[in-house]
């Protein structure tokens, strides 16, 4: 469906891409997960022709992006971050217009727009304006305003910041339903559990480099990490936090009060880190083993941790 | 391209408050204006203003002053001394009086500065402001024609002392033929080509509204539109912070259909805005629409052209739409009081109104001013369609360019 190779990007002194490769199967959801600034956003852009690369190649069903411009338009519908929508204009109108810009017309138009709102649930507000709709409502129309020329592959960049958790549910669904229907799909996210929850392959994009890319099982076993040991004390200072980080040769993450250990072995980690925590005087209070998570293969990649 | 411009001009309606803005404020402006200028009414037969006259040369030609004075349709002369006139003016009873002083018919014929001075009321100064030039290319248009008489009469006298009287008389007479010959000949080209002397330009006698009145609609309606084209072209920028310009963008369409679409919209606009300006003039302030109504609406267009190119202009070398409101109400209050917009321009100083040819502003009042004041035919209005026309190629142009430049690359 896509394949984007050697994809290469810098604007003045940053280096926003640096050699991106990366391909998407169809009917694949594929999530891109990395920190603040990784280059999400400018792939994104890049994939969707808003953005030229310095170099590398973009391939629609093996047609060059660049050279097949309008035709691969078609093919892409693309849900922006912000509600990119006219405010004063009514949902229906709205979706009118956008239709109308991939050259759908008349009754075929009508027929798509009723069908896309009664899937997202939205008949009954069509012709109230978009500025009396609640912030759950317009994610939901600007998520169909990219649906309405049926395109091949959509690219939904973080479309779930900034919201509440019950929206965030509701597109969750909306992306599963269109997901279940064999639909294409690139997502961006800086939220774990977003990837894990949603995405059939993940790319680990860090500093304009894809460092790792798979299902979520084959990232598990391409890890060295096996477990995770979570620890959470009653009262710890973050110095003697950090003492015990430097005390483990893999990263720990260290959060108030709390840490996180990332083994291969936690057998031989366990009791180590329990006499560490004695010899300091650390009170513990609850202690945990747990199955690797997205989060420490992350940590474990990148040395970065993603909620910062 | 047209789906943008349709769903720009929906947008504009949705908005009730910048429908009636951009309609109703220039409308009470103009009428705030035209009453200041003491502008409204049918046509100035219905007031004439009484201007008094001083003749202190009594002559013929000091008699014929008069006597065209006052055939004019907006002027009611009325003769008295100088001191009582200057009594009634300072009671406010009149507004001014024109002197001719001793010796205006020789000076006249001798081709010299010529003694006559109009006295007016400082606090009428607006209204004598704008009857001035009227009144001058009046007096001009008699004492040229004799101050010319008279430098060919000398000229023969000098050049043949010894000519006898009676064929004197005859040249002079048939010197007279030809000069009514060119009053009556319409060619005013023809009576440039055969003197040297400049000629002011004659404006026709049945005046249309008042000067005032247009003076009032053309100043408002320029300076209201680029408000307006300049709040349409911001709408570009709102676009872009909006997100839905980076949609527009993966639509497949041309990234310049974007831009031409906005300035179909924006025209649109102006078009309407003008219109209903002009319509609201002819039906209560009274201003004969139909005089030339071709050439009204091929002003309406280039106007409307010159100033939502103006607009998008603005748009595209701004970075952000509070760049745009802030920098385009600046520009706008300087060219328009450049142009002409907020004060008739002779009240202007000299260099101030030589400066105004850089505003859309001036072009625009003029052409106006050429329609109804001047009532010029289409074929002497075109050099002022031409002026708006290419200032609005010009910005299109580079608003072409620097879009290119600026707005794409900022997704
Ligand atoms: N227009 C630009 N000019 C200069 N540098 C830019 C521009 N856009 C992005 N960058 C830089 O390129 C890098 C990648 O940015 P990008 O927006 O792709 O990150 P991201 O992964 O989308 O981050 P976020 O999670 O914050 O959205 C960053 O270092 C950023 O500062
Ligand atoms: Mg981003």
């Amino acid at each position: 469906m896509l394949v984007a190779k050697n994809l290469y990007k810098s604007y003045k002194e940053v280096h926003a891409l640096n050699n991106v490769s990366l391909s998407v199967q169809e009917g694949e959801l594929y999530g891109l997960l990395g920190p603040n600034g990784a280059g999400k956003t400018t792939t994104i852009n890049i994939l969707t022709s808003l953005l030229k690369p310095n170099s590398g190649e973009i391939l629609y069903h093996g047609k060059s992006l660049f050279e097949n411009l309008n035709q691969c338009k078609k093919m892409i519908g693309v849900v922006p971050q912000e509600i990119a929508l006219y405010e004063e204009l009514s949902a229906i109108e709205n979706l009118k217009f956008w239709g109308t810009l991939y050259g759908i017309k008349g009754k075929q138009l009508q027929q798509k727009t009723e069908e896309l709102l009664s899937f997202l649930g939205l008949s009954d507000r069509k012709n109230h304006k978009i500025k009396t709709y609640s912030g759950g409502m317009k994610r939901r129309i600007n998520i169909t305003a990219a649906l309405l020329h049926d395109p091949k592959i959509v690219f939904m960049d973080e479309p779930t910041v900034g919201i509440d958790p019950q929206s965030r549910n509701l597109i969750f669904e909306v992306i599963q339903e269109l997901h279940s229907r064999g639909l294409t799909m690139i997502y961006t996210t800086h939220y774990m559990e977003e990837a894990e929850r949603l995405c059939d392959r993940i790319g680990i994009i860090d500093e304009g480099k894809i460092v790792a890319e798979g299902s979520l099982e084959n990232l598990k076993k391409a890890s060295t990490i096996k477990e995770e040991i979570h620890v959470k004390f009653t009262n710890a200072p973050k110095e003697d936090l950090l003492n015990i980080n430097n005390s483990f040769p893999n990263q720990v993450l260290v959060q108030e009060n709390q840490l996180v250990l990332s083994t291969s072995q936690a057998n031989t980690d366990l009791p180590k880190l329990i006499q560490l925590c004695t010899n300091a005087n650390l009170p513990l209070e609850h202690l945990q083993v747990k199955n690797l998570s997205l989060e420490s293969i992350f940590l474990e990649l990148t040395g970065k941790s993603l909620r910062d | 391209m047209f789906t943008i411009a349709l769903k720009g001009i929906r947008q504009y309606f949705k908005d009730r408050t910048a429908v009636l803005l951009s309609l109703l404020l220039p409308i009470v402006l103009i009428t705030i204006f035209a009453l200041m200028y003491g502008g409204i009414g049918k046509s100035e037969k219905s007031r004439p203003i009484t201007l008094l006259f001083t003749d202190q040369d009594n002559t013929e030609l000091s008699k014929e002053v008069y006597s065209t004075l006052n055939e004019q349709s907006g002027i009611q002369l009325l003769t008295t001394n100088y001191d009582e006139a200057s009594k009634l003016i300072k009671k406010g009873k009149n507004s001014a009086v024109l002197v001719l002083y001793k010796g205006f018919q020789d000076s006249v014929e001798a081709g010299n500065k010529i003694p006559m001075e109009l006295f007016y009321d400082e606090a009428k100064e607006i209204e004598m402001g704008l009857m001035q030039q009227a009144l001058w290319s009046n007096l001009f248009g008699i004492t040229m024609k004799k101050g010319m008489k008279g430098k060919v009469n000398s000229w023969i006298r000098e050049k043949n002392p010894d000519l006898d009287t009676t064929e004197l008389l005859d040249i002079q007479a048939k010197i007279d033929e030809q000069f009514s010959d060119f009053e009556q000949s319409e060619d005013s080209e023809t009576l440039e080509e055969n003197s040297n002397l400049p000629m002011t330009a004659i404006v026709s006698e049945e005046k249309n509204g008042n000067l005032g009145l247009i003076q009032a609609i053309a100043g408002v309606a320029i300076m209201m539109l680029l408000f307006s084209v300049a709040g349409s072209g911001a709408s570009l920028l709102k676009e872009k912070e909006d997100g839905t310009f980076r949609r527009l963008l993966v639509a497949p369409i041309s990234p310049s259909s974007i831009l031409y679409g906005k300035m179909l919209s924006t025209l649109f606009m102006a078009i309407l805005q003008l219109t209903v300006m002009f319509l609201y003039s002819w039906l209560v302030l009274g201003l004969d629409i139909f005089i030339n109504l071709p050439a009204l609406l091929l002003m309406i267009l280039v106007t409307a052209i010159a100033c939502s190119s103006f607009g998008i202009f603005m748009a595209s070398i701004c970075k952000s739409r509070k760049q745009v409101e802030s920098l385009s109400t600046l520009v706008i209050l300087v060219i328009s009081a450049l142009g002409g917009s907020m004060m008739p321009l002779i009240f202007m100083p000299a260099i101030m109104q030589k400066l105004a040819v850089i505003s859309v502003n001036y072009w625009a009042i003029e052409g106006f001013f050429d329609i109804f004041w001047r009532q010029l035919p289409l074929s002497e209005i075109y050099p002022k369609l031409i002026v708006l026309l290419g200032i609005g190629i010009l910005f299109t142009t580079i608003s072409v360019v620097s879009f290119k430049r600026n707005l794409l690359k900022m997704v």
